[in-house]
């Protein structure tokens, strides 16, 4: 224990004691987290659904008591999602966004965070799809969760100035992923550029703000960029455990999960270049017939599809690219897709357009 | 669970509807309600004055009511039973939506339903209740259905784009951002569409934001960010190698926001709104605290402190960040303007200026209008060896108040 442990070491026997043989779940409180706003998702352990509320700058782990197994087989088609959720909240599909889709992997029903509203005022809704297609609202008033309050403006000067009754600053939270007990949150402030990666230990009672860590990836060699990550997943490459983040106008950054330790200045490899004009929106990691893959959905290039056993031998991109370069990938034809998540071993699901506005949720095989 | 039973209000009209069209005009609502081919003994209406507003059946038997009462029924059985459903402005192509959500309870000898969100204006609910699922309910009873509408809300404009910084005229061509302030709080979720960034020629630059969905407002959805992509600014990255920089040197440009850009309630802006400017050479010096003037205040006034940056600052930033501290190292309460192109910092203080050592605090991580940090350039260098850390560091400047 003298030379080897790591801070993340120390930080697991931390936790460790202080939470014994208690489970994450029987020590949060019930009540009502009193979301201000809903957007990214994430499963955890135990049915545990991670919900990023942007406007509060907190994650709230919610305990969803949806734990048990679906049964094999089971896919999910709804069409007019979009509608049907309007319908559900009582108002037109113009005043709906949904803002993130995430497949609970033991039950396969899909939660999803709806605005109702798109003013100041607009109420977050948790909705969950059945496996029947039926939809309902995940009512959080009286649940059982816990709260990771993320530093609502870490940059602030000196406190007790007198214009500072109302803070605009706020930060985006771009995604969230869950890996091997900690929870990873891609966020971007409206005001100084600090795009960050924070990783907060779950459970979450030992280190309440986590830490933030800066990734930089060396862009064809020479100057780094902290731009923001769109979306990331975790990814085991060998032994090791990896992070894979998407950007705009795409690089796939690769990282190790065992360098996000506190205020660490991480060195990512970029191993992709997916094409300019595009945004990253989703991406997932399933195995096939033995090997794994990597779907990620776009913008503007679709869903394209990655071999991931190139990764443990990618090399690190460090020239101009004209084009693409790097992973091979290959366009699906899946079109209009704007979240995607896996179902389950054998399928995907995604929210698209059936046009006019219209979106359909649909459980799609795996390629 | 739900709340105590109140006394029921009865509409104008109450029970008596007759097949047709009532118009129900209150303070701040109107109502249409109709009954449409109801068996005599049943009848559902509006409470369009209660808080929450409420919808009710009457006419039920005592024997239909007391079962009622002690039924267990999940939402979907008593949606089966009554329910309300929000009108599509466009049919629905997923086929049956489903009702809107809410709870239902039995008092006075009526079925109560009332929504989990209030209603919409111009959005048209109709309510319905199917006699046939009543327990021992008469099979093919025909539903009884009742409308509501509350009246659409005035479409006329109101709100406008009040400012948009930086607000000099001439910029960096490796500028990172503006703020759109506008005059009322705005909706989200499809702003970039009403955003354009044009050439002198009028031709529209492409993809030149960073466009997040969530969209990078202030929390009151008044002020919107527009991060230029960093790709596009960075020197040796991908979007500049294949685009090209977003702004050049001595050429004009504008930002358009469209009228058609939605606020709150929904309604357009009064007018398109158009910032010109001008590009200047990029800017890839960090500010310089060393290089500020700052000119004290005399004691015993609430005269302004005035500092003049060496060069427009971010607004935001600057507005937050910089801060005052008197002789006891406590920070002073007081009002902050930008002026001068975001290049000149003024602060009034709540109360009268003390003798003594005083103190501008200037975090390190503010920024010029290039995203500069006081120390280092937005794009590091790597063979420059920039030892780039988190820092809360801030620059010190005192001046004495006397």
């Amino acid at each position: 224990m003298k030379k080897s442990s790591s801070s993340l070491v120390l930080l697991a026997l931390a936790l460790g004691l202080t939470f014994g043989a208690r489970s994450a779940l029987a020590a949060m409180t019930e009540g009502n987290p009193a979301f201000k706003s809903m957007t990214q998702l994430a499963f955890g352990p135990d049915g545990v659904l991670f919900v990023a509320d942007a406007k509060a700058a907190a994650i709230i782990a919610l305990a969803t008591g949806d734990t048990s197994p679906a049964a094999n087989g089971a896919t999910i088609r709804v069409e007019g999602l979009n509608q049907k959720i309007a319908a559900l909240l009582g108002t037109t599909v113009d005043q709906i966004l949904i803002a993130d889709l995430a497949v609970n992997p033991i039950s396969r029903q899909a939660y999803l965070t709806v605005s109702r509203g798109r003013g100041p005022e607009a109420v977050p809704v948790l909705v969950r799809v059945k496996t029947s297609g039926q939809l309902e609202i995940v009512a959080t008033d009286k649940v059982k969760f816990d709260r990771a309050q993320l530093p609502d403006a870490p940059v602030d000067g000196l406190v007790g100035q007198g214009n500072r009754q109302s803070n605009p600053r706020m930060e985006s939270i771009t995604d969230i992923a869950y890996a091997d007990g900690r929870i990873l949150v891609a966020g971007l402030a409206n005001e100084e550029f600090s795009s960050t990666l924070r990783v907060i230990p779950y459970p979450f009672k030992s280190v309440a703000a986590g830490t933030m860590v800066e990734i930089f990836h060396g862009a064809h060699g020479k100057f780094e960029t902290r731009a923001p990550v769109r979306t990331l997943v975790a990814y085991q490459v060998g032994k090791e455990a990896n992070i894979l983040a998407a950007y705009t106008c795409t690089p796939l950054v690769q990282f190790a999960l065992s360098e996000l330790k506190p205020g660490a200045k991480i060195q990512g490899k970029t191993i992709a270049e997916f094409g300019a004009g595009n945004r990253p929106l989703d991406m997932i990691v399933y195995q096939k017939d033995g090997k794994d893959y990597l779907l990620l959905a776009n913008s503007n290039h679709g869903v394209i599809k990655v071999a991931a056993e190139q990764i443990g031998g990618a090399g690190s991109i460090t020239a101009p690219v004209t084009r693409t370069q790097g992973l091979a990938f290959e366009k699906l034809d899946w079109t209009g897709v704007s979240q995607l998540d896996r179902f389950d071993s054998r399928h995907a699901m995604v929210m698209r357009t059936a046009g006019a506005g219209v979106m359909n949720l649909e459980t799609l095989a795996l390629p | 669970m739900g709340p105590a039973v109140r006394p029921l209000r009865r509409l104008p009209g109450g029970s008596g509807l007759t097949p047709g069209l009532l118009l129900v005009a209150g303070v701040c609502w109107a109502g249409l309600i109709r009954a449409a081919e109801a068996p005599a003994e049943f009848s559902v209406h509006w409470l369009a004055v209660a808080t929450p507003v409420a919808v009710e059946v009457s006419g039920m038997s005592r024997r239909a009511v007391a079962a009622l009462e002690h039924e267990e029924r999940a939402a979907a059985g008593w949606g089966r039973l009554f329910a309300v459903y929000a009108e599509p402005v466009e049919p629905a192509l997923g086929g049956e939506l489903p009702p809107m959500a809410g709870t239902w309870r039995v008092a006075d000898g009526r079925l109560r339903f009332e929504p989990r969100f209030p209603l919409e204006q111009g959005v048209r609910y109709r309510a319905e209740f199917r006699p046939a699922q009543l327990p021992g309910g008469e099979a093919g009873a025909a539903p009884v259905v009742a409308f509501f509408q509350l009246p659409a809300p005035s479409m006329v404009p109101t709100t406008s784009v009040a400012r948009i910084w930086p607000s000099a005229a001439v910029l960096p061509e490796n500028l990172l951002k503006f703020y759109v302030q506008f005059s009322a709080p705005m909706s989200r979720g499809d702003v970039y569409r009403h955003l354009h960034l044009r050439d002198a020629a009028g031709r529209a630059i492409e993809l030149p934001f960073l466009e997040l969905d969530e969209e990078l407002w202030d929390p009151g959805l008044t002020r919107l960010t527009l991060l230029i992509d960093p790709g596009r600014i960075k020197r040796g990255v991908k979007p500049l190698v294949d685009f090209g920089p977003l702004f050049e040197t001595g050429k004009t440009y504008s930002l358009t926001i469209d009228a058609a850009c939605r606020d709150a309630a929904g309604r357009p802006l009064r007018a398109d709104f158009r910032k010109e400017f001008r590009v200047g050479p990029a800017d890839r010096t960090p500010p310089d605290p060393a290089r500020w003037t700052v000119r004290a205040p005399a004691v015993g006034t609430r005269a302004a402190l005035v500092v003049r940056f060496d060069e427009p600052m971010d607004h935001a930033l600057a507005s937050r960040m910089i801060a005052v501290a008197g002789p006891d190292g406590g920070a002073l309460a007081g009002e902050v303007t930008l002026g001068e192109d975001e290049s000149g910092w003024t602060f009034v203080p709540v109360r009268a200026w003390q003798p003594g050592a005083h103190r501008l605090i200037v975090p390190t991580t503010i920024e010029d209008l290039a995203g500069n940090n006081i120390g280092k350039t937005f794009d590091v260098d790597l063979f420059e060896r920039v030892d780039r850390k988190f820092s809360t560091a801030s620059v010190k400047i005192p001046f004495e108040v006397r």
